[in-house]
C-alpha cells in the first residue's frame, strides 16, 4: 500500500486552494462567494450589529476590538491570547506539532463562519470519514459475525454524533451563545437553533435510494449498506452546486448544539491526522473511542430467536438443535426455574434459565446466537495496520457470512 | 404560655412526686438564669397568694400550713446580701437637706404653643444670598498640587533649610515662617544662592553668597514673625518702623500670595547646593518646623511614623520621593510580574475584574443584549 505524503496534502485541505473529494468538492463551486470573511452571504438572522454596521470591504485592521464584532468568527491571532483554547490543548493532550490555530480553527461550526478557510468543515469531512473507518474496521475484524444491525448500531455508539457531543462535553468545551468575531476562540461557535424548531423531522426526502418516497416500501438491511450512511440511517443525497446556496440557506438557520459538538471533535482528529500524521490519529482514536467501553451483546434484539438457530444450524451444517432441560427446581412452586441448554448433536450451543420452559428455552437459544455471533478472534489485525513502519505481510482476516436471513 | 412559666409548671410537681414528667436540661437551663427580680416576681408575686404558697395549702388541705413558709430555703445567698446592703447604705446615707424652692419657674411663664412672637436666633437674613466674607474662603495650607519632580523637590528642601537656618541665626520662632507663603522672586534667587555647609549645626550652616545678600536677607527675615525685642528699644526707631512696615507693603513678601505663579520656584529647576540634604533632625523642634515648610512647599504629607524615623533632610527627601515609585498594591500587578504565569499559555491575567458583561461578550451575548436594548429604545 502506498502510503500518503501527509504535509502536502494537509497544505491543500487547510488553505483550500486545491480541494478534492467527494463533500469537499461540492464547496469548490461555491467557494468563491465567501472569500471576504465579512461575507455578503453572512447569516441573515446572524446578529444584529452585523446588519446595521457598513459592510467593511475588507478588514483594514483586524487587531483592534471594535472591528472584531464585524467579523463572523474570532480572527486567527486570537487563538494565541486565549486561555480557555490553551487549556483545552492542553487537557486533551493534543501532539504540540497541532497549533492552537487549527484547534481554534475546530471550533467554528460552518453555521458560524460559512467561509470554508475558516471554519471546520473540512477538518470535520476527514476527522469523520478516519473516525468511520476506524471504528468500522475495528468492528469488522474484532466482531467478524455480526449481524449488519448490530454492527450499524455499534458504529452509532462508537462515533455517532451523541458520543461525540458527550465526548465534547466531557472534554469541557463550552458553546457560545452566538459566534462573532469578539468571542473567545476557546469556545464552541455555531449558530443556534431557532427556539421551537423541529430538530427530528419525521422522513427525510431526498434520498438517493429510489422509490423513497413510499414509506411503506420495505427497505432491506443490505440496500442500507448502498443507500443509508454509516450508522444505517437514511442520508440526502448529493446535493446540486446551484443548490448548495438554498442548502447554505438552510445551515445557516442554525444548527443543534449535537451536531456542532460533533462536527468540532470530527475536526479534532482530522486536525491530528493533518498536523501529526496518521500514528497520532490512531492513539487518539484508540485513547478516546475504542476506550469507551461498549458492550455489543446488549445491541441485540431477537424476535425468534429458536427459528434463526436452526436456520443457522442449517446453514452451517450442523445438526438441527435441540432444546433439552438441564436442571429444574421448584416446578409447582411459584417460582420455579428451568435451566435449558440447546444442543447439536453432541455440542451444547448454549444455556439459559428461566422462570418458564419457554422462557428458558428462548433465552437458550440467545445464547447460543450471541456464542455465534459475537465471536472474537484473538490476535486481529485491521487494515490500517498495514500503514505502518515495517507491518508484516497482510493475511487476510476472517469475515463472516454475516447473519442468518430468514 | 411563656416558656418559663410552663417550665414552672412542670417543675412544681417534679419536686413534690416522682419525675413523671421530664423537662430536658436545656429547657431547664434556658429558665433558670432568670433575673433576681423576675425570680422574686415568679416565686413571691404577692407573699400571701404566692404559687408555692397555694400549693402548699392544697397540699395540707388548711389555710395554715405547717413547715417553712417557703419550701425552696426562701431567699438565695445574694439576695440575702443584696438585701443587707441596700439596708446599710439607706442606714449611711444622710438624709438629703430639706431643699428650699427656688423660684426657678416663673409664674408668669406660658409655654409657646406656636413660634409667632418668638425671638429669633441665629442668621436674620438668608445666608445663603449674603455675599462671600473673608471668613468663608479656605485657602489650603500646602500646595493644591502635590511636587513629584526630583528638582522641584530639592528646590523646596534647600529653600526650607536655608529659611530653618535664618531663623535659627535670628533666633526667632522656627515655625513662623510657614506664615510666608511665597517669597518675591529676588528673595528666592538670594535663598537660591546660599550655599549651606555639609554636616553643619543648623545655625552655622549657611553661607552667603556676598554681605548684599546676607544684610537684606537677614533683613527681611526679621521682619518674618513679628519685631524682635532688642532691636526695636531705640526710641527713634518709630518713624523708622513706619517706614519699615511700608517698604514691607511694597516688598510684599509677608503676605500669602493668592494668585498662583506661573511656575513653582520662578522656573528655576534644581537646586545649586545639595549641602542641605546632610543637615540632621535630631532636634524635635528643628524638626517639626521643618517638615512643616517643607509639607507646605512640597504639597506632601508626613504621617506620624514617618515623621518619627526622619532623621535627616536627606531621608524626607527621600521619603517624598519613594512615593514616586510605590510598591505594586495590586495583586493583578503582582501576578502579571510573575515570570512562572506569563509562561502559561493557559493562564490570562486581567487587570480589573472580571464581571458578567466580559463574560458576555466572550460568549458573544453581549451584542444581542445591546441589539435588543436598542430595538426596544432603552440604549
Amino acid at each position: 500500500m502506498k502510503r500518503l505524503q501527509l504535509q502536502r496534502w494537509s497544505g491543500s485541505v487547510l488553505s483550500a486552494q486545491a480541494r478534492t473529494g467527494g463533500r469537499l468538492q461540492q464547496r469548490l463551486y461555491y467557494a468563491i462567494r465567501h472569500q471576504s470573511t465579512a461575507s455578503p452571504a453572512a447569516p441573515a438572522g446572524n446578529d444584529q450589529l452585523v446588519k446595521k454596521q457598513p459592510q467593511a470591504p475588507s478588514i483594514s485592521s483586524p487587531h483592534s476590538q471594535k472591528s472584531r464584532y464585524r467579523l463572523p468568527s474570532p480572527p486567527v491571532e486570537a487563538a494565541r491570547e486565549s486561555a480557555k483554547l490553551a487549556a483545552l490543548h492542553a487537557r486533551l493532550y493534543l501532539p504540540s506539532r497541532l497549533p492552537l490555530e487549527t484547534l481554534a480553527r475546530s471550533l467554528v461550526h460552518p453555521s458560524a463562519d460559512p467561509n470554508p478557510n475558516f471554519n471546520n468543515e473540512s477538518l470535520a469531512t476527514l476527522g469523520h470519514d478516519l473516525l468511520t473507518y476506524y471504528a468500522s474496521e475495528h468492528l469488522i475484524c474484532s466482531y467478524p459475525r455480526l449481524p449488519l444491525t448490530v454492527i450499524f448500531a455499534a458504529m452509532y455508539a462508537y462515533v455517532g454524533p451523541k458520543t461525540l457531543a458527550a465526548m465534547a462535553r466531557e472534554w469541557g468545551v463550552e458553546s457560545v451563545a452566538a459566534p462573532g468575531g469578539e468571542v473567545d476562540p476557546g469556545y464552541l461557535q455555531f449558530q443556534r437553533l431557532a427556539p421551537g424548531t423541529d430538530v427530528n423531522p419525521e422522513t427525510i426526502t431526498g434520498t438517493e435510494r429510489p422509490h423513497d418516497d413510499e414509506p411503506t416500501w420495505r427497505k432491506s438491511v443490505t440496500s442500507r449498506v448502498v443507500y443509508d450512511n454509516e450508522y444505517g440511517d437514511p442520508v440526502k443525497g448529493p446535493v446540486d452546486p446551484s443548490e448548495l446556496a438554498e442548502r447554505d440557506a438552510q445551515t445557516s438557520q442554525g444548527v443543534t448544539v449535537e451536531e456542532a459538538n460533533a462536527s468540532f471533535v470530527s475536526a479534532v482528529m482530522g486536525s491530528i491526522y493533518l498536523h501529526a500524521g496518521r500514528p497520532a490519529a490512531k492513539r487518539f482514536f484508540e485513547q478516546h473511542f475504542l476506550s469507551r467501553h461498549l458492550n455489543i451483546s446488549d445491541l441485540f434484539n431477537f424476535s425468534q430467536p429458536a427459528r434463526d438457530l436452526a436456520r443457522l444450524c442449517a446453514r452451517e451444517n450442523f445438526e438441527a438443535p435441540v432444546a433439552r432441560i438441564v436442571s429444574e427446581t421448584g416446578r409447582k412452586s411459584r417460582s420455579p426455574v428451568f435451566v435449558v441448554g440447546i444442543y447439536s448433536g453432541q455440542d451444547k450451543l448454549g444455556e439459559g434459565a428461566g422462570a418458564s420452559l419457554l422462557e428458558a428455552h428462548f433465552r437458550a437459544a440467545v445464547a447460543a446466537l450471541k456464542g455465534w455471533y459475537l465471536y472474537n478472534p484473538l490476535d486481529v489485525r485491521v487494515p490500517s495496520s498495514m500503514e505502518e513502519e515495517g507491518a508484516a505481510p497482510w493475511k487476510p482476516v476472517h469475515v463472516d457470512l454475516g447473519e442468518v436471513i430468514v | 404560655m411563656r416558656p418559663s412559666l410552663r417550665l414552672l409548671n412542670l417543675e412544681v410537681p417534679s419536686l413534690q412526686g416522682p419525675r413523671a414528667l421530664y423537662v430536658c436540661s436545656g429547657c431547664r437551663q434556658e429558665a433558670r438564669p432568670r433575673p433576681i427580680v423576675a425570680r422574686q416576681f415568679l416565686r413571691h408575686a404577692s407573699n400571701a397568694d404566692s404559687l408555692s404558697e397555694r400549693v402548699r395549702r392544697k397540699i395540707w388541705g388548711t389555710d395554715n400550713p405547717p413547715g417553712v413558709e417557703d419550701p425552696y430555703g426562701g431567699q438565695g445567698a445574694l439576695e440575702r446580701k443584696f438585701k443587707n446592703q441596700q439596708a446599710q447604705k439607706q442606714e449611711q446615707a444622710p438624709e438629703p437637706a430639706p431643699v428650699e424652692d427656688l423660684p426657678l419657674v416663673d409664674d408668669s411663664y406660658e409655654p409657646a404653643t406656636t413660634w409667632k412672637g418668638l425671638e429669633r436666633i441665629g442668621h436674620l437674613d438668608r445666608w445663603n444670598d449674603a455675599p462671600r466674607t473673608e471668613v468663608d474662603t479656605y485657602e489650603s495650607f500646602s500646595l493644591k498640587k502635590k511636587i513629584y519632580k526630583k528638582g522641584p523637590l530639592n528646590l523646596a528642601a534647600h529653600q526650607t533649610a536655608v529659611e530653618i537656618c535664618m531663623m535659627h541665626a535670628l533666633d526667632k520662632p522656627l515655625l513662623s515662617i510657614c506664615s510666608v507663603a511665597e517669597h518675591e522672586k529676588p528673595v528666592f534667587k538670594m535663598i537660591w544662592k546660599c550655599k549651606i555647609q555639609p554636616n553643619g549645626t543648623w545655625d552655622k550652616a549657611l553661607e552667603y553668597p556676598n554681605q548684599e545678600a546676607e544684610k537684606s536677607l537677614v533683613y527681611i527675615f526679621e521682619q518674618i514673625g513679628g519685631q524682635p525685642a532688642a532691636p526695636v528699644a531705640e526710641e527713634a526707631a518709630a518713624e523708622q518702623t513706619e517706614e519699615d512696615t511700608e517698604a514691607l507693603e511694597l516688598v510684599d513678601f509677608n503676605e500669602p500670595v493668592s494668585q498662583t505663579p506661573i511656575a513653582p520656584f520662578f522656573g528655576y529647576q534644581d537646586a545649586r547646593d545639595p549641602g542641605c540634604l546632610t543637615l540632621p533632625l535630631t532636634d524635635a523642634d528643628t524638626k517639626f518646623a521643618f517638615l512643616k515648610r517643607f509639607s507646605q512647599l512640597t504639597g506632601h504629607y508626613f504621617p506620624d511614623p514617618v515623621i518619627h524615623q526622619i532623621s535627616t533632610v536627606q531621608q524626607a527627601v527621600a521619603y517624598v520621593q519613594g512615593e514616586l515609585k510605590p510598591k505594586p498594591k495590586k495583586l493583578a500587578e503582582h501576578l502579571a510580574e510573575n515570570e512562572g504565569l506569563q509562561g502559561m499559555p493557559n493562564v490570562k491575567i486581567f487587570g480589573k475584574r472580571r464581571t458578567t458583561l466580559h463574560k458576555d461578550d466572550e460568549m458573544g451575548r453581549k451584542k444581542i443584549i445591546e441589539a435588543e436594548l436598542r430595538a426596544r429604545g432603552l440604549l
